[in-house]
């Protein structure tokens, strides 16, 4: 006869089995969340149940937030309508106390025995997190896995992080080979490589687990705890010092993004490998948090794309919903020519550019570097979309398009009668005469387009300057996911 | 997962190739030039992303390039 323990003696370890495990299991969203806020001082929002969720108020670098976390302990982090009621309290707090929100996700989606009542849960969260958009800040960390409704959670809020064991997905690998016979891993379909450099529905890739609490912390400080620009805390540098001499010449635009924000706070670039061609980035100048839209020159020339164009809207109704001023560092070619580029809806996302800068309120100042052209020259915050300061420095090129070009076009004909050994000769000369003719920078500042011409040692307490000048508005919409 | 042994640097847009800095047999670093490009009146460097020896270069100065044509094939170090 075999032993058989007591109902007692079983009860008793079903009972601890799940309190031990959960102390020490690193999924326990509780260890989670003590390890996102500041050291004890988290204060739960909801009870450690079998919801499948818990939130907490707690303090970022002494400022609150509230977050909440997937509890991967139980059915993969799934999410029922228990679990997903628990999310929705946690934003009617973060709204009433209007305080940034943070998602800690690590969950496989809705909860299959729940059926078509935890999707009205998962909906219902959708619902609140847009009703919210724009009014709170609102930070995705994915940890684990976050698949189907979990994906959509993190996607409609303003940045996801994502750690190296994240994986975000509407459909896992299984689905995907049973329907297309694509033969998939979860890394390769929804990992850090795809989601960075590929679909954009990542802001930022972390080294770590660690990291990536890290940056949602920086994130909420960034975007929760904006401080005052402080004029004497602006001090100026040569800007152009890490420019090539050779005005052709394409360069990184990191470097000055960099020196044009202050060197001892924190910086959070966005979207860092999607759409390079230009550059988002939070941080400070003055001690206030600014955003800063860069063209760099290094990747596709600088020029915009579709791509590129949808990557700075969303950064821009972002920083308008929150009242961040923006910083917007011009040098521009154009718009990226090709058929790829009009059948990819250039035009349409192009146009979300245009609307974005037009729409903004908050103080927004733009530098022209070298040059800035055509198409391009509209879209990257001009005095026609109603700039709070247009700056260029001495040698900036502000045209339709370059000189060289614009005379192949306006003297076509006598062009092609000109011998092949003396046109370039001739092309040199037509364009200085166009220069003349259109007046290059001088006539641009003459009718108003240009405020100001700014040498690049003065040019960071000028941007300053005219930011904290300018009235400190904040647009009223949300951020919806361009 | 194991990384290829050998990647490709590409054009990622139609240009002229101006200039090569690389040859086969060449060690490069991660971030060294391999290629100069023009395009849109713009001289743009086209930069190797892992360190490597280049095994292939596809392309001449001179020749026009197409978005994503490969302009070299490297072999990492290591692999």
């Amino acid at each position: 006869m075999t032993h058989q323990p007591s109902a007692a003696s079983a009860a008793a370890s079903a009972a601890a089995r799940p309190a031990i495990d959960r102390a020490t299991d690193p999924r326990n969203p509780r260890l989670r969340l003590e390890a996102f806020f500041d050291d004890g001082s988290v204060e739960l929002l909801s009870a450690e149940d079998n919801s499948g969720m818990l939130a907490a108020r707690g303090l970022v670098r002494g400022r609150p937030v509230i977050a909440f976390a997937s509890d991967a302990t139980i059915m993969g982090g799934a999410m029922g309508v228990d679990g997903c009621a628990v999310i929705c309290a946690a934003y009617q707090r973060a709204l009433s106390d209007g305080v940034p929100i943070v998602g800690i996700w690590h969950s496989g989606g809705a909860r299959l025995p729940e059926g078509v009542v935890s999707l009205h849960g998962v909906g219902e969260v959708f619902a609140i997190m847009t009703r919210a958009s724009g009014k709170i800040p609102q930070i995705s960390v994915v940890i684990g896995a976050a698949a189907g409704g979990a994906a959509y959670g993190p996607a409609l809020t303003d940045i996801v992080v994502l750690a190296p064991e994240g994986r975000i997905f509407v459909t896992g690998p299984d689905v995907v080979r049973s329907v297309t016979g694509e033969a998939v891993d979860a890394l390769r379909l929804g990992g850090p490589e795809p989601h960075g450099r590929r679909s954009g529905v990542v802001h930022v890739l972390a080294d770590s687990t660690d990291d990536a609490f890290e940056r949602g912390r920086q994130l909420c400080d960034l975007l929760g705890a904006q401080g005052e620009l402080d004029l004497e805390r602006v001090t100026d540098r040569d800007l152009a010092a890490s420019f090539p001499e050779s005005s052709k010449r394409a360069y990184d635009v990191h470097p000055l993004v960099s020196d044009v924000l202050d060197e001892d706070a924190d910086r959070v670039e966005l979207h860092e490998r999607w759409a390079p061609n230009i550059v988002t980035t939070l941080g400070r100048m003055g001690g206030r948090t600014v955003g800063v839209i860069a063209n760099n020159p290094m990747r596709l020339g600088g020029c915009l794309d579709s791509t590129s164009a949808e990557k700075a809207s969303r950064f821009v109704r972002m920083c308008d919903a929150f009242g961040v001023p923006l910083v917007v560092i011009v040098d521009v070619p154009g718009y990226l020519p090709g058929v790829g580029q009009e059948w990819d809806g250039v035009v349409r996302r192009g146009a979300k550019l245009l609307h974005a800068f037009a729409e903004a309120v908050v103080p927004r100042v733009t530098l022209v570097t070298r040059k800035t052209y055509g198409g391009a020259y509209v879209a990257m915050n001009s005095r026609s979309l109603g700039a709070t300061k247009v700056f260029a420095w001495p040698t900036a090129h502000v045209a339709v398009m370059g000189s060289v070009a614009a005379i192949r076009i306006l003297h076509r004909r006598r062009l092609a009668e000109v011998p092949d050994a003396e046109r370039a000769a001739v092309e040199q000369e037509l364009a200085e005469e166009h220069d003349r003719l259109s007046g290059g920078l001088a006539r641009a500042v003459e009718i108003g387009v240009v405020d100001e011409i700014v040498e690049p040692t003065v040019t960071r307490s000028a941007l300053a300057e005219a930011i904290a000048q300018a009235p400190q508005r904040r647009g009223q919409h949300g951020n919806i996911p361009l | 997962m194991r990384p290829e042994a050998t990647y490709a640097v590409t054009s990622e847009l139609v240009a002229n190739v101006l200039s090569l800095a690389v040859a086969e047999g060449d060690e490069v670093d991660a971030g060294a030039e391999v290629a100069l490009l023009e395009s849109m009146k713009m001289e743009i460097p086209v930069l190797a992303e892992h360190p490597g020896t280049v095994v292939e270069v596809k392309v001449r100065p001179g020749d026009v390039v197409q978005d994503g044509e490969i302009l070299c094939v490297i072999r990492r170090s290591g692999a």
